[in-house]
């Protein structure tokens, strides 16, 4: 056997891409700096992030927040959200809101260019708006239009850099919306070149341009060095300090994070549960929890057994979850008991985190009183010669991880001595985004989390069906009046204490309904090497941010 | 045998050609056919699913919106018309557009093809330790020939997913000997192809040795003995040249299952390939995508398959007559 | 590489005919060879796995307990226990039953295709024989895999559907090597002895030539189900196993790769269990085979 030799990292200079010779060129032309500031800015430029990512997105552009990590590289936004929820300027340096809370006048950044020239004004807002909101299949941004569709009455641009958006009726989360990388601007001439160009390389005017898609291996992202629209939140203006990043999507644990120990990436995300307690005194790790909904079971409420809420209540009971989570991610993941909101989420109501705590007996008594109280051979509960069968449908390797469909294996388990038969049932990523064996009545229950800064999400959960269409999003299909009239309300209420009141009630609405069973919020964990500084985890949706990264020389 | 080839032979040889390379094409035909049929009339609205798909996100879409989907990609055309501009665009080198990405097909493909040399250097790698196990240790029974003889048969039922995890792991995660992350450069494919190459040694392996001990006790290999030729002499230059014949056989066909067993061992250690692009393909129903992969694949092993055919007369002369 | 196994044989070799006379039970094990006898064993003992799991397994398979995880192997958890405290011993032989299944499923059904197909075209030969051989080409340039991934789209990934994936699958190599037999067992001289002692056609088929042509599908049964259960397995590689808890091999082996740094048992244990069974019956099948071919037995 041949001896573990100690890591063998590549030294700095030995690194592709690092042009000394070139930083010093462009903090020459740069030159407006004071020479201190010049001198610190040189010593950090240079190198290029090697990131290992988890999971690939379809596009690169809006949908799934796989694919917003990497929107937020190279596009920006009209505002910024801070960590604290307030929102600052970013392509807009100042807005104005008329009384009645309808017409936003926003005032842009002047000399702003997308990556392809194209110059970033109003004109350019009002071509995105009008693509997001269409009913052309190509060009609707539809993350965008469930948020803002129904609200958004006008877009016009009174100046070139003056942008006016006039809305039908008051909506208080506005501003936070626009700050998620959906809402991220692209060059209108590129967007005219169709959605293949759109699909694998946008143009933005972020601080990385992407260079080029290396399907199932590799996201080339170049430094733009023109960058000069950096969001309030930043740590620096101008143009980021590394050359740029290679975005490897890594899927694989083992080769993700082996591929840090051993120095092929400088950073890589989700670091796997068993390998945290190493890779926290070996690398730097930050980590983010993301608001919005939390993984959470959604019990589908309009059919057996669960339009029950005794079943649904005694379901929520069965299992330790709280240690199921710990244990499946060794503590470093926190339990999301309040199914509503993810615990990050300012809205998030802390009364309800404990809500439905392991007690088997209770969920028996519940379940005797349901009439589920025939028991077939193996110990499975049923009712007029039913099982008490739960099909529980997930996208494993997707949108939940190894790590978390352990927690289901482990609910499964314990549901069962209560006499629940819980049944997984894995959808492809494809299948999953399709909606493909998810009509309403091919499942009791899909744990799925959906990413947002705040309590505007319940939108997008609590939509009641519309005309026929089925909300997929409202997977526990629970649609109470009650329920929609207080989100609607606190979605137009800009006063904060009456607002927070009214989604508190919806929340204590949903959990004590138990249309959902908290389980665990999405993380987003980054471990770097301890020569990479700066790599931050922004707001809304905990988008790792590169611009300010910089490798210590 | 005639110096000068009779004129029949000529085009009884040119003859055997044409049949060969018609068959091979009335194959690639039927796989295309076969294909084309199967996806289409899969249950599930195609239209919905792109829409899907692009989106990134489940939402009901109206029916304009299907209807503009459904104009777009001819789906409202009847699937004779649909068949018929399919093989129209085939027979013109054209595979269509991806639904999902909206990239040419053709193109993707391409991206695709210099990681599919896992499958040529597994097989190449699988020869070469085949051929280095087997020569000097088949026909012979001491303790070392049946531990070669041994191992071959344990090797060809490993998993080959089973080797590359323990590869990598062993290799690359603990003894830091090899890289982490394949890459496409070369050295990438070195743990790979060892995993795919290791079990279909062992096959490549048993099959000649079989033969290579049934040709060593031909008459012929005994006169060269007794002439004074070395045994190395003998196995390498009389032998080996005859047994290799099943093996050859064997290599055509094991070129199809390598693409299905390529496909694990990308995901294993996560490099990209056709494989992986099949599996996304096949769930996103993506038509033209998984046709274009397929009919790769299959063009790949029907002309592997046309060239061990018209091989095996250039390897072994007796079968010239036939 | 199920694909591989028909041609261990050559096909153009033409069998002996079968000896008269059967050896008795008890001659047939003294003769044996130690390394057959072990495989023998080792495969009773699978069976016995797969039958009567309970018999062998020290803790319940399923259950899971988070104060006992990733245990390494000791005298209380044989294999060790995997991320959830479960007892991997305990789940191996649990899963031994639906991966032996798949596997004797699969190649029964792929042995059925092949007879169907194989005899059809070696009996008659002429244009259906051409036929048959044209279908089975494209058969072949037809990727496992993709067959496996419709069967999975279309049907979800049970074991049934596994099974269909890889005996369809694999069934054109049994089939092509089964006409390869009934060609050379047609005109091997005992058959045309027979027929010039004028037996009826159908007694020549029953008497000699399937008996005579099946002997090779001995050894490709054997191979053939430790083959089929390495390639179900992979399947779930790709995310496409039957689904958790099922401790079906491939599954454990594939929910074990996320912990092979931290637990290798996790990931060598099962894999194990693979091998030893797919060598297991590989040695007795070619035993089996050299026997029936009145050779002597080297591995």
């Amino acid at each position: 056997m041949i001896p573990p030799n100690p890591a063998p990292r590549p030294s700095p200079a030995r690194r592709p891409g690092r042009h000394p010779g070139l930083a010093a060129a462009v903090a020459l032309i740069l030159g407006l700096a004071a020479a201190a500031g010049a001198a610190a800015q040189e010593d950090k430029r240079g190198g290029i992030i090697r990131y290992g990512h988890l999971q690939e997105p379809p596009c690169l552009y809006a949908g799934w927040v796989q694919a917003g990590y990497i929107q937020r590289q190279y596009a920006d936004n009209l505002v910024a959200r801070t960590q604290d929820g307030r929102i600052v300027p970013w392509l807009a340096t100042d807005w104005t809101v008329s009384d009645d809370n309808l017409t936003y006048t926003f005032r842009l950044k002047p000399e702003v260019r997308f990556h392809d020239g194209t110059a970033l004004d109003a004109a350019a807002i009002v071509v995105n708006f009008e693509r997001w909101l269409s009913d052309d299949p190509d060009k609707v941004n539809r993350n965008a239009k469930l948020y803002v569709g129904d609200v958004v009455r006008s877009v016009t641009a009174p100046g070139p850099l003056t942008l006016r958006i006039e809305l039908a009726r008051p909506y208080q989360p506005f501003l936070t919306v626009l700050s998620t990388y959906f809402f991220g601007i692209l060059s209108p001439t590129a967007l005219a070149r169709g959605p293949q160009e759109l699909c694998e390389r946008p143009v933005g005017s972020g601080p990385f341009i992407v260079e080029a898609w290396n399907r199932g291996r590799n996201v080339v992202l170049k430094r733009n060095p023109d960058y000069n629209s950096a969001p309030a939140t930043a740590r620096h203006a101008g143009p980021a300090y590394v050359d740029g990043i290679v975005w490897k999507f890594l899927k694989d644990n083992t080769v993700r994070y082996g591929s840090l120990l051993s120095g092929e990436s400088d950073a890589i995300y989700d670091i796997p549960a068993v390998d945290w307690d190493e890779a926290r005194t070996r690398f730097r790790v930050v980590q983010d929890v993301t608001g919005g909904t939390p993984t959470r079971l959604q019990l589908n409420t309009a059919r057996p057994p669960f339009d029950d809420v005794r079943v649904r209540r005694a379901f929520a009971q069965v299992s330790e979850r709280q240690k199921a989570v710990e244990a499946a991610f060794h503590g470093e993941i926190p339990f999301n008991g309040n199914g509503a909101l993810s615990l990050s989420t300012p809205e998030h109501l802390k009364d309800l985190a404990q809500s439905y705590p392991y007690d088997p007996d209770a969920a028996n008594r519940l379940l005797d009183e349901a009439g589920w109280t025939g028991r077939a051979r193996d110990g499975i509960r049923t009712r007029d010669g039913r099982r008490l069968t739960v099909r529980l449908l997930y996208a494993g390797g997707s949108l939940i991880t190894s790590d978390g469909i352990l927690v289901l294996q482990i609910l499964q388990d314990q549901a069962r001595a209560v006499g629940f038969d819980v049944v997984l049932k894995p959808i492809p990523q494809a299948d999953w985004f399709a909606g493909k064996g998810r009509g309403p009545d091919d499942y009791e229950a899909q744990p799925a989390y959906w990413v947002a800064s705040s309590a505007e999400i319940l939108k997008i959960s609590w939509r009641p069906d519309q005309g026929g269409a089925v909300n997929a999003n409202n997977a526990s299909r629970f649609q109470p009046p009650v329920l929609w009239r207080l989100i609607e309300e606190a979605d137009r209420t800009f006063d904060d204490a009456a607002r927070l009141a009214r989604y508190e009630e919806a929340q204590r609405l949903i959990v004590g309904e138990a249309a959902v069973v908290g389980l665990f919020p999405l993380a987003v964990t980054i471990a770097s090497q301890p020569k990479l500084k700066d790599v931050w985890i922004s707001s809304p949706v905990s988008e790792p941010v590169f611009h300010d990264a910089y490798f210590e020389k | 045998m005639s110096a000068a080839p009779s004129r029949s032979r000529v085009t009884g040889w040119h003859r055997r050609i044409a049949r060969l390379v018609l068959g091979a094409a009335a194959v690639f035909w039927a796989v295309a056919t076969f294909t084309f049929c199967v996806q289409t009339l899969l249950p599930g609205d195609r239209a919905e699913l792109i829409l899907n798909v692009k989106a990134g996100t489940f939402t009901q879409p109206t029916a304009a919106e299907l209807a503009q989907i459904n104009a777009r990609y001819g789906f409202d055309a009847p699937l004779a018309v649909q068949y018929g501009r399919f093989l129209g665009g085939l027979v013109r080198g054209d595979l269509g557009t991806s639904y999902q990405t909206q990239g040419p097909v053709r193109a993707i493909i391409a991206e695709q093809a210099a990681p599919t040399l896992l499958t040529l250097s597994a097989l190449a790698l699988a020869w070469a330790i085949a051929l280095l196990l087997t020569v000097p240790s088949a026909g012979r029974d001491g303790s070392l020939a049946r531990l070669v003889s041994g191992f071959q048969v344990a090797a060809a039922v490993a998993p080959p997913y089973w080797i590359g995890t323990i590869l990598l792991v062993v290799l690359g995660v603990k003894l830091r000997l090899l890289r982490v992350e394949s890459g496409t450069g070369p050295a990438g494919l070195v743990m790979p192809a060892f995993a795919l190459a290791i079990p279909l040694s062992g096959f490549i392996g048993q099959v000649i040795r079989e033969e290579f001990a049934r040709v060593l006790d031909q008459p012929f290999v005994t006169s060269a003995r007794m002439r004074g030729m070395s045994d190395l002499a003998v196995r390498v230059r009389l032998v080996l040249r005859h047994a290799v014949l099943p093996g050859v056989t064997l290599s055509g066909w094991a070129l199809g299952a390598l693409f299905s067993g390529a496909a694990i061992i990308e995901t294993v250690f996560a490099r990209p390939g056709i494989g992986g692009l099949l599996v996304m393909a096949t769930s996103a129903r993506d038509v033209p995508l998984v046709t274009g992969i397929i009919l790769a694949a299959a063009g790949l092993y029907i002309l592997a398959n046309l060239l061990v055919d018209l091989a095996y007369p250039i390897i072994d002369p007796r079968l010239r007559a036939r | 590489m199920t694909l591989a196994t028909d041609i261990l044989r050559r096909p153009e070799a033409v069998p002996r005919p079968r000896r008269p006379g059967m050896r008795r039970p008890a001659d047939l094990v003294r003769g044996l060879p130690g390394g057959v006898l072990v495989a023998g064993a080792l495969i009773a003992l699978y069976l016995v796995m797969a039958a009567a799991p309970a018999l062998l397994q020290t803790h319940p398979p399923f259950r899971t307990d988070l104060a006992a995880t990733l245990r390494p192997p000791s005298l209380d958890h044989l294999f060790g226990t995997d991320q959830s405290g479960r007892d991997l011993f305990s789940r191996v032989v649990e899963g031994t039953r639906d991966s032996l299944a798949i596997g004797v499923g699969a190649t029964s059904l792929s042995l059925t295709l092949a007879l169907l197909l194989g005899v059809t075209a070696g009996l008659a030969g002429g244009a259906l024989d051409r036929a048959i051989g044209r279908f089975l080409e494209v058969m072949f340039a037809f990727p496992n895999l993709f067959l496996a991934l419709l069967l999975i789209t279309v049907f979800e990934a049970t074991p049934v559907t596994l099974i269909a994936a890889v005996g369809i699958g694999t069934a054109p190599g049994y089939a092509r090597m089964v006409r390869g037999q009934f060609l050379a067992v047609k005109g091997a001289g005992y058959v045309e002895a027979a027929r010039a002692l004028g037996h009826s056609r159908l007694r020549i088929l029953r008497r000699h030539i399937l008996p005579n042509a099946m002997r090779p599908l001995v050894a490709m049964i054997t191979l053939g189900v430790g083959q089929s259960i390495v390639w179900a397995s992979s399947l779930a590689f790709l995310g496409l196993g039957v689904a958790p808890p099922s401790p079906e091999w491939g599954a454990l082996l594939d929910a074990g790769r996320n912990y092979v740094t931290r637990a290798w048992w996790l990931e060598v244990m099962p894999g194990l269990a693979i091998i030893v069974f797919a060598l297991s019956v590989t040695v007795v099948g070619r035993h089996v085979q050299d026997r029936l071919d009145g050779r002597a037995g080297t591995p």
